[in-house]
């Protein structure tokens, strides 16, 4: 292998990384979700593409910055989960797993459509100055937005991590995850924090879409994909296991890249989806995952 | 956000309300894309219409009557394009004027040709419409083939040895890719990389990255509007220094192009099928009217043909006396014209069959504008190489 190939091959691994730290970003809201109240958000990817409309309504409405959008898109995000949580999941009673995947497909075709009729089917790009914009690190050339978007995945799972492991609000959803019924028992009040969890991994979701913003173009459908990458980041990690997430999402962008790199441009997708039935066939639980019995 | 929409929903409208008002017209069936992804090119095409109409009725309809154009939306959907075609042949058009994306077109074309209706295909260019096409299908844009040889002809110009292509496998994209292998074989360059990728793809990284490793003179792109703007920019982003980056029409050639893509796009040249700065009787003046049609944009090629596609139309009805279809297509057959769009001729040729022979012109993006750099009939600009 000579040296343009070589550098060509280290470049194809560091954006992989990059991307896939977005993946792991994605995959994590979708992660925390599970873990804690045992539904499967299928409208995971739609809240992404909330987070990409946001962004670039805000800048075609005042020209502002991509990344101050996260200003909005995250709280809009977090409150957006919460009243789905609060409104639409909570009464679904015991019935979660059937009746809340069917409620969150339909969500996701809600968000959809209603940003079809808003912002019509065209994609839509945004171009700011930086968009094109690359750093050198010798010879190996890397995108600034891709770099931020790294840089944001680091620090959100960072907070989410402070959060859950440092604070209150923390050791409550903890407890619920494990326990719902032992937690309630104990004084939390379990119904207000799968609102709030359902609430931050939204939050990740617009986190994400607004991101991938400066990177890609924005269009209604752009969600499915993302909650199909979600859902394997998660599988590949491990249902419910955040660092496992993490990790998964790492190992999807490089193999994507690695595979596209390598064989074909035009299998991308297929790379992810095998590396997802390996997983199942060989570590069912993912493969950072426990088998836990619930209570 | 939704002027585009509201904007061809306004055009449709007027065209609409001539319809309303005018009584003994004579209605002709056109096919584009008022919705859905094609849309923005569907845009492009009702401006061409309404100023091709509005041409023909000022200077007196046809055979003393006013000219209709029947329009039908696609949806930007193979299946939703067939509807259109058929409504307009039960609603007995004589002639059907369509449109934009290949896929679409092949389809339509069939079905028209099976039901002996001529059909005038006005932009999409995949080789396999005209060739080996059919006695109904008539074609005044140029084939997908002359796309990949104007670049390619630069290429050759410039003593390229190598080259790479990335393109769409949708049927235009394909064609093009498909043709440029065949031409760099005749012109003895090397194709160092051939990428398709499926409709959907928004990583071309690692692929670029690829090409980067081998640094060839030249890439070719053949991809619709959104992957023209994700292209150039990874490409930026990646590093990958060829002596020119070419793209293929479609996406390259659309104004949006160089304002989504910013620095990107400077110094890409794409193959075109139509500039105002072509030196045929009327073009400036074309370009003036489908500027005031479209709300001031800059008219793409696509708004020529369509308006050309009318004019060939009214004519084809006038030479034919009446609107009977074996006429109408009898007419065609014979009809010699010259606009603005450029000369229109249908012949036989090369393994095609009622084909508009005409020459593609070369444009590069040069201080953020589109400037003719290719062919000598257009006063070319000097290009810019990359390295």
């Amino acid at each position: 292998m000579d040296s343009a190939q070589t550098t060509a091959l280290i470049q194809t691994v560091a954006q992989g990384l990059l991307t896939g730290g977005l993946y792991a970003l994605i995959g994590t809201g979708l992660s925390l979700i599970f873990g804690v109240m045992r539904v499967i958000n299928f409208a995971h990817g739609d809240f992404l593409a909330i987070g990409m409309f946001i962004t670039l309504a805000l800048f075609r409405a005042f020209d502002l910055d991509p990344y101050f959008s996260l200003l909005v898109a995250a709280p809009v995000g977090f409150a957006l989960g919460f009243l789905i949580q609060r409104v639409v999941l909570a009464r679904l009673g015991d019935r979660l797993s059937e009746a809340s995947m069917l409620a969150t497909l339909g969500l996701g075709l809600i968000i959809s459509n209603t940003l079809l009729l808003t912002f019509g089917a065209q994609p839509q790009n945004i171009n700011v100055a930086y968009a094109t914009q690359t750093v050198q690190l010798g010879g190996v050339q890397l995108s600034i937005p891709l770099i931020v978007a790294g840089l944001g995945t680091l620090v959100s799972i960072a907070a989410l991590n402070f959060v859950l492991y440092r604070t209150e609000l923390g050791r409550a959803i903890r407890a619920t995850a494990q326990n719902p019924l032992g937690a309630e028992l104990q004084g939390v009040k379990t119904a207000h924090i799968q609102a709030i969890v359902f609430g931050m991994g939204v939050a990740f979701a617009a986190i994400a879409g607004v991101l991938l913003m400066p990177l890609l173009y924005a269009f209604p459908t752009v969600g499915e994909n993302y909650t199909t990458k979600a859902f394997i980041v998660t599988v590949l990690g491990g249902l419910g296991n955040l660092p496992g997430a993490v990790v998964g999402g790492l190992v999807l962008g490089v193999i994507e890249s690695l595979g596209a790199f390598y064989v074909s441009n035009n299998y991308r997708d297929a790379y992810g989806l095998v590396a997802f039935l390996l997983v199942l066939l060989l570590r069912p639980e993912g493969l950072f995952g426990k088998t836990v019995k619930r209570v | 956000m939704r002027t585009p929409t509201i904007q061809s929903a306004i055009l449709l409208a007027t065209l609409m309300l001539g319809s309303a008002q005018a009584q003994g017209t004579i209605k002709i069936g056109a096919i584009t894309s008022v919705t859905g992804r094609f849309a923005e090119f569907g845009k492009m095409q009702l401006a061409g219409f309404k100023v091709g109409v509005e041409e023909v009725n000022r200077k007196g309809g046809v055979l003393g009557k006013k000219l209709e154009l029947v329009v039908e939306d696609n949806a930007s959907d193979v299946n939703k394009g067939l509807a259109a075609a058929e409504r307009l042949v039960n609603a007995g058009v004589p002639i059907v004027i369509n449109e934009y994306s290949s896929s679409l077109v092949k389809a339509q074309a069939q079905y028209l040709a099976r039901q002996k209706v001529p059909n005038l295909v006005i932009t999409s260019s995949g080789d396999d419409i005209t060739k080996p096409g059919s006695d109904y299908i008539f074609r005044l844009n140029q084939p997908a083939t002359e796309y990949a040889r104007v670049i390619l002809n630069i290429f050759r110009d410039n003593k390229f040895k190598s080259m790479a292509v990335i393109a769409g496998t949708g049927a235009f994209e394909k064609s093009v890719a498909d043709a440029a292998q065949l031409i760099a074989k005749e012109y003895g360059i090397t194709i160092m990389e051939d990428q398709r990728y499926d409709k959907g793809l928004t990583d071309f990284r690692p692929v670029l990255n690829r090409i980067k490793a081998k640094n060839p003179d030249g890439i070719l792109m053949v991809s619709y509007a959104e992957d023209s703007v994700a292209l150039m920019r990874q490409a930026r982003e990646v590093g990958v220094k060829p002596r020119l980056f070419a793209g293929g029409a479609a996406g390259f050639a659309l104004p949006e192009f160089v304002k989504d893509a910013g620095s990107a796009a400077e110094s890409v040249v794409t193959a075109t099928a139509w500039i105002p700065q072509l030196r045929y009787a009327g073009t400036q003046k074309l370009n003036v009217d489908l500027k005031k049609a479209l709300g001031g944009a800059d008219p793409s090629y696509h708004a020529a043909q369509a308006y050309a596609g009318v004019l060939v139309a009214a004519e084809a009805v006038r030479k034919a006396g009446n609107t009977d279809r074996e006429a109408v297509k009898a007419a065609l057959n014979g009809l010699t014209m010259n606009t603005s769009f450029g000369p229109i001729q249908f012949k036989d040729f090369d393994g095609f069959r009622n084909q508009n022979p005409l020459a593609m012109v070369a444009q590069q993006v040069q201080g953020g504008a589109f400037v003719p750099v290719y062919p000598k009939a257009v006063i070319p600009k000097p290009i810019k190489f990359e390295r």
